[in-house]
């Protein structure tokens, strides 16, 4: 029973190490989450955000260290990945959601393929899903007829179809008008109460304050800073992280 | 004209049964062509080197000899344990010379297809070849129609070349009989060009309808 591990660690990554070619992304990164946390990830552009949030899930392989998802080692599942991944979410910047298919067949696609479950039961979920987002109308409509709030949202329930363990979010509002980003950021905050492990890498501070447990900063491929918001914000050690905060808060 | 419709009338059981024959070899040929051609896009887009270097293989192969030639060997040249019927190695050449270029062309379409989308399926626990199956090649194929279009209407012209090379009574060689029999050459190329225009002329339309039916708002 690899799951049953005795603390409540849900992802572990250990002195993790990613080069692209000579460039180190990741540099020696430990990090431990625990159930039911949520975790906003926030760095400068390039630090690693999203490469760690893909080490996570097996999009990249890792050069060093090891990353364990709920006890099982990601970096050496081999063809276990797969199943591995069934159980992690993942919300993309770019909704990545795919355009030949009917918003509902976006959500029903994992469960059927993937899970086996019957094409009434996927249905029946994704129409649930579709409820919880806000847009059950929409469940007929192609992704492109939608606004990029409401394809976030779909994308939302597309990851959340699978009854995930952990829900990773990479910008998800970044690439949102103004007037959408509450819309998203509402449905994420709700997940948050009801319980759900997420890591959300963001420069939403309003969110961070208001949602999360930790704040982690990445500077450079190292994690320079990991405490609870109010911490992060009153008593910020890196110089970097204090960069950041004073630019938010002078935003 | 009278000449033209003379022509017709006095041959026309030939010149339909040759067309059938042009149909049946144009049929098989493009199953084979898509079937082997979508298989051959996928062997090249797989990670692994030595799957891809047995698609590029192939399309190497089949692309740089002239379809008269593999017409020769698939008829004439293999040991007489697999001897195909003239028919079945018409179109056996024509849908693999053809399935080279439908490799490339759904290859194409697959780089079309965003990083992100294939991102987005491995995050759902798909595997890499179902995402391939259920989300690349999908939305690849509707990309390449109208490039699909234009080589099966190439395809449909280069089976001209069967009958001559292997003794098929299609549309081709029945218009060179009638002509022999006639000395009305014009006449009998005539007829045979608009057999061929029936065919190309609807699958321009097919292409079309499938273009628009299919096609991937953004
Ligand atoms: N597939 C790749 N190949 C080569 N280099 C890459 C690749 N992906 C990312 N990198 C590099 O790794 C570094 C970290 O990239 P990453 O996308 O993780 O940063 P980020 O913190 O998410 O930045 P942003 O805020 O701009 O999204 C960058 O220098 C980037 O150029
Ligand atoms: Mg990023």
């Amino acid at each position: 029973m690899a799951g049953a591990t005795t603390n409540g660690h849900l992802v572990e990554l250990e002195s993790v190490t990613k080069r692209f070619g000579d460039n180190v992304v990741l540099d020696g990164v430990d990090l431990t989450i625990d159930r039911g946390q949520a975790v906003v990830v926030a760095g400068p552009s390039g630090s690693g955000k999203s490469t760690m949030l893909r080490c996570i899930n097996g999009l990249e392989t890792i050069d060093e260290g090891d990353v364990r998802f709920d006890g099982t080692s990601v970096a050496s599942a081999g063809k276990g990945i797969y199943a591995l991944r069934a159980e992690m979410g993942m919300v993309f910047q770019q909704f990545n959601l795919f355009p030949h298919k009917t918003v509902l067949q976006n959500i029903t696609l994992g469960p059927m393929q993937v899970k086996g479950l019957s094409e009434e039961d996927a249905k029946a979920r994704a129409t649930k899903l579709l409820e919880r987002v806000g847009i059950p109308e929409k469940a007929k409509s192609f992704p492109a007829d939608l606004s990029g709030g409401q394809q976030q949202r779909v994308a939302i329930a597309r990851a959340l179809a699978m009854e995930p363990k952990l829900m990773l979010f990479d910008e998800p509002t970044s690439a949102l008008d103004p007037e959408m980003i509450r819309e998203v950021l509402d449905v994420m905050r709700d997940l948050a109460r009801e319980g759900m492990t997420m890591i959300v890498v963001t420069h939403e501070m309003g969110f961070a304050r208001e949602v999360c447990d930790r704040i982690v900063f990445i500077d450079d491929g190292k994690i320079v800073e990991d405490a609870p918001p109010n911490e992060f914000f009153t008593q910020t050690k890196s110089d970097r992280a204090k960069e950041f905060v004073d630019k938010i808060i002078h935003h | 004209m009278g000449e033209f419709w003379g022509v017709l009338e006095r041959y026309f059981p030939e010149f339909v049964s040759g067309f059938f024959v042009t149909l049946r070899l144009v049929g098989i040929s493009f199953a084979i062509a898509m079937s082997v051609g979508v298989v051959i896009a996928a062997f090249r887009v797989t990670p692994a080197k030595w799957v891809q270097r047995i698609g590029g293989t192939y399309v190497e192969i089949f692309r740089n000899i002239p379809l008269l030639v593999l017409l020769f060997i698939l008829f004439y040249g293999l040991p007489s344990e697999v001897q195909f019927s003239r028919v079945t190695a018409g179109a056996l050449g024509l849908g693999l010379y053809t399935a080279a270029y439908v490799g490339e062309a759904v290859r194409s379409g697959v780089f079309a297809v965003g990083q992100g989308q294939i991102d987005a399926s491995l995050s759902l626990g798909f595997s890499y070849r179902d995402t391939l199956r259920r989300v690349v090649l999908p939305q690849a194929v509707r990309t390449v129609i109208p490039p699909l279009g234009s080589l099966f209407i190439a395809m449909t012209k280069n089976s001209a070349v069967i009958g001559g090379a292997l003794q098929v009574q299609d549309l081709m060689m029945k218009a060179r009989g009638i002509s022999a029999d006639t000395f009305q050459t014009n006449e009998a190329f005539f007829w045979a060009a608009v057999g061929y225009l029936l065919i190309t002329v609807s699958l321009t339309f097919v292409v079309r309808n499938l273009e628009t039916r299919l096609a991937i708002r953004r």
